[in-house]
Parts: C-alpha cells; structure tokens; sequence
C-alpha cells in the first residue's frame, strides 16, 4: 500500500481564496457518501493549527487521517517540483489505513501560476475568489487554466468589491477554453452540490 | 576529483536542490535559530555554519556516507544497516532524524529502485480513481514489482520500505555514490556540499539575507567542507558523533515553535 493506491484531489489557489471552507464542505459531503478520506493540509504553521485542524473534522474522520506537511516556505515546490513530503505524509495514512479511498491535499496559499504534480493529484482544483480582482481569470495563470475544475468563490462579495460576475463568467468561459468552472460561495454553501458533482464523476466513479 | 562524465554528473545530480527529495523543508534548528534572533548578520550566519560542518557533517554525517560507501562496495548489507543504526543513535534532535529519514527514503525510492519499479502511469492511464485503487489492493499488484538489479540496493531499498531500517539520507546517498562510481572522497564532499546550500537556502527564505552575502558564505565554507571531509573520510563507524548542544538544543525546541515553516 502507498500513494499509488489512492486517489488524490489537490485543492490549490491563492491566500484566502476558500481552499479550506471548500475543503471543510467537501470532507463531511465524501464521508457521507461512504468514502474513507485523508486531509492533508500544507504550511499548517504551529501544531496549534494542526490541532483546530483535528477538532473541525473530529466527528468525521479519524484523527491520525489529518497531517500537516511544512514546505520550508516553498509553497509552490511542495506540490510541483518535489511533493516527496506530501507523498510520504499519504504513504503514512495507507500503511495504518489500507481502506483509505481518497485524499485531499490543500495546497498552502499559492499565486495563479501553481499547478499540482500529476503524481501528487489525480484531479486539480484551483479556488479564487471575486474579492482578489475581477481580472483574475482573464491573466491566465496556469493554475487557472490547467486546473482539472476552477471554483470561483465569495461570488456573494461581488457587490463589495466592485467586481461585475458577468464579466468574471464571461472571462472565465475564454480562459478555459471549455473546461468546467463552478461559482460557489463557500460561506453559504451555494455550488458546493456542483462541485462534488464534477469530483464523483472524475475522481470517484471515473 | 572526477574526470569520467557519468559519475561526474551523478555527483551533479546527487547535490542539485533540484533532486526531489524534500530537502527544502529542512532547515536543521536554523529556523529557530532565527525565531530566536540568534543570527543578525551574514558573519554570524557563516560562523553557526561552519559549526554545523565542524560539529554534526564532518563527525556524524560524513563518516556515516563514508562508511556506508565502504560497506555497499563490499557487499556488506550487515554492515551497511551497522552504519544506518549508528547515525540514528547518535542524532539527539528528533526532528533532525525526521528530516534525514524522509528524505532518505525518497532518495531511495527515487534512485535505489528507479530502474526496476512501474512507473506511476504505465498503465497508459494518467487519472488513478478509487476504484483503481480499489482494484489493486484486490489484485495486490504491487506484489509484481522487481528491483533495481544491483541486489545489495535493493535489499537495503527494501529494508527501509519495511521500516526495518531507518534509511537516513547520508547512508542512502553513500550507497548511490558507491554504486555509480564516485570516489569515497567525493561521495562526502558532494554530501556536505548540498547540506550546506540547503540550510543556507532555508536561511535565505527565513531570514534577510542577500543573494551576494549567501554567496559569499559559501565561498568561504567551501574550504571548511573539503578540511571537514579529509579529516572524516577514514573513520571507523565507532567514531561517529556528533557535539553541537546549541544546534540540538534549538531543534528540539523548533518542535513547539510559535513559527514553523520547516519540517526541522
């Protein structure tokens, strides 16, 4: 057993985007639908962190199925260039649990050029939010472009933030060129159902 | 030094931030050296590193390459897992054997057995799903994969895939080099060359160093790594040791650090 056997969701996107809400709506939902799942969070800062980490999923997965990996401030390399740390963090999970189906690693914060290592995520997503700029999509990053699914988040910050959804939408349609993209707001709740729809049909039942 | 291209490169390779194995999450106690406002200047840096060469890479680490070098060429899986036992009991921090194990052991998977394991994809199916997780745990289709043809790597690969020894990184990196024709010498030079320019990577990133100062550092440190590795190359595994209290000190302390961005 090891990493191999797994499936892996990668889960990146920039600071404050709603990685870990979405991962917070997404452990319960997989976990309900009678999956074994591992979290992996990267740059979990103190065990402070690592421990409130715990306690949010405490009454859903075990406790040693969520680890926190330091990349020695390379948030980037950590999943793309050399993702050995998180790959032996998922290697630990399989040898104590052989069952384990599927685990999400969340990225620590990136800009729009991270992309995952293919041996480390079968299935990408890139989370961004309105609130970063209604010019995101359209400068093209290539965790933008190449993620398997992109979640635009905090849609209900729109109004805020001076940022007009349509042309987010229409942006976002050019950008990727076809391939799938989900507003969600995370907070409320609104898109996850969408978004674990696409994960069931690429990851789980593929 | 080496003339022939192959274990020239290899040597390149071996010392390269470039090879995959989580050397950038390490940073020895200098993470906490710096939580700690123990390092101001580039001149103290310099000094705490040529510590670290003198104290932990030259006594514990370079023998311990040394030695596994010797034993892998012999054959001697005894006496090479001697040499793994003896660098894990005498590096005191834990996060230290950490750092070292895991990085050990990707190195390992990455070049003890790259020749003889399935390649992730091979099956000509990039997306792996549950179910094809699933389905090789049913069919154990792991048990199908061969080794490395060099059968004291792949005995030794094995044995730390099934934890019965720890695989440190310098034990791992003297059998590589004892394999692909380096010399001993340049096995522990290479070794404490890529030490070096990871903590001082990870100092970079840490603190508020220039490119040029760390440079400079490393400059000046390049003599201090050749003295370190001449004066080990030939000890007896008995010998390894290390004495850095600070350094220790400072590692086991980073495990409760309010800040850490390292493993280490």
């Amino acid at each position: 057993m090891g990493y191999r056997d797994v499936a892996k969701i990668g889960i990146g996107g920039p600071v404050g985007s709603g990685k870990t809400a979405l991962v917070r709506h997404l452990v319960p939902a997989l976990v309900e639908r009678d999956y074994e799942v591992g979290v992996i969070a990267n740059d979990i800062m103190t065990q402070e962190d690592a421990d409130v980490f715990r306690e949010s999923f405490a009454d859903t997965i075990p406790e040693d199925l969520v680890d926190g990996v330091e990349t020695g401030a390379c948030p980037h390399t950590g999943i793309r260039e050399d993702p050995s740390m998180n790959l032996a963090a998922i290697d630990e999970f399989t040898e104590s649990h052989p069952d384990l189906d599927v685990v999400i690693v969340e990225s620590g914060g990136d800009n729009l050029a991270a992309t995952f290592n293919p041996e480390l995520a079968d299935y990408f997503l890139f989370v961004i939010s309105v609130a970063e700029g209604e010019d995101i999509p359209r400068k093209r990053g290539p965790g933008v472009t190449q993620a398997d699914l992109l979640i635009v988040n905090k849609t209900d910050l729109a109004p805020y933030v001076d940022a007009d959804l349509g042309v987010i939408e229409r942006d976002t349609e050019t950008v990727r060129g076809g391939d799938p993209f989900v507003f969600t707001d995370c907070k409320a709740g609104t898109g996850i159902e969408d978004v674990l729809e696409h994960i069931e049909h690429e990851v789980l039942f593929a | 030094m080496a003339t022939e291209p192959a274990p020239f490169l290899t040597a390149l390779r071996l010392s390269d931030s470039f090879l995959p194995t989580g050397g950038y999450t390490s940073s020895y106690g200098l993470e906490q050296y710096l939580n700690e406002d123990r390092i101001e200047t580039a001149d103290e840096l310099g000094k705490i590193i040529r510590g670290y060469l003198e104290r932990i890479v030259g006594p514990c680490e370079t023998v311990a390459v040394a030695n596994a070098y010797e034993t892998a060429a012999a054959g001697d899986l005894e006496g090479l897992l001697a040499v793994d036992e003896r660098l894990h009991a005498v590096t005191m921090a834990a996060e230290f054997r950490e750092s070292s194990t895991k990085a050990g052991r990707q190195l390992s998977e990455l070049v003890l057995v790259e020749d003889g394991r399935r390649r992730v994809g091979d099956d000509g199916k990039h997306r792996h799903t549950v179910e094809d997780g699933r389905r090789r745990r049913a069919s154990e289709a792991d048990a199908s994969e061969s080794g490395s043809g060099r059968p004291l790597e792949t005995a030794y690969a094995e044995a730390i895939e099934r934890g019965e020894t720890p695989g440190h990184y310098p034990v791992v990196f003297g059998v590589v080099a004892a394999q692909r024709g380096l010399s001993k010498r340049e096995a522990c030079l290479a070794q404490a060359y890529s030490f070096v320019t990871g903590v001082l990577g990870a100092t970079q990133r840490l603190g508020r160093f220039s490119h040029t100062d760390i440079q400079s550092i490393l400059a000046a440190l390049l003599p201090v790594i050749t003295d370190v590795c001449d004066r080990h190359v030939d000890d007896e595994i008995a010998a390894m040791a290390s004495f850095a209290p600070l350094t220790e000190i400072m590692g086991m302390r980073h495990e409760r650090a309010g800040r850490r961005l390292f493993m280490s």
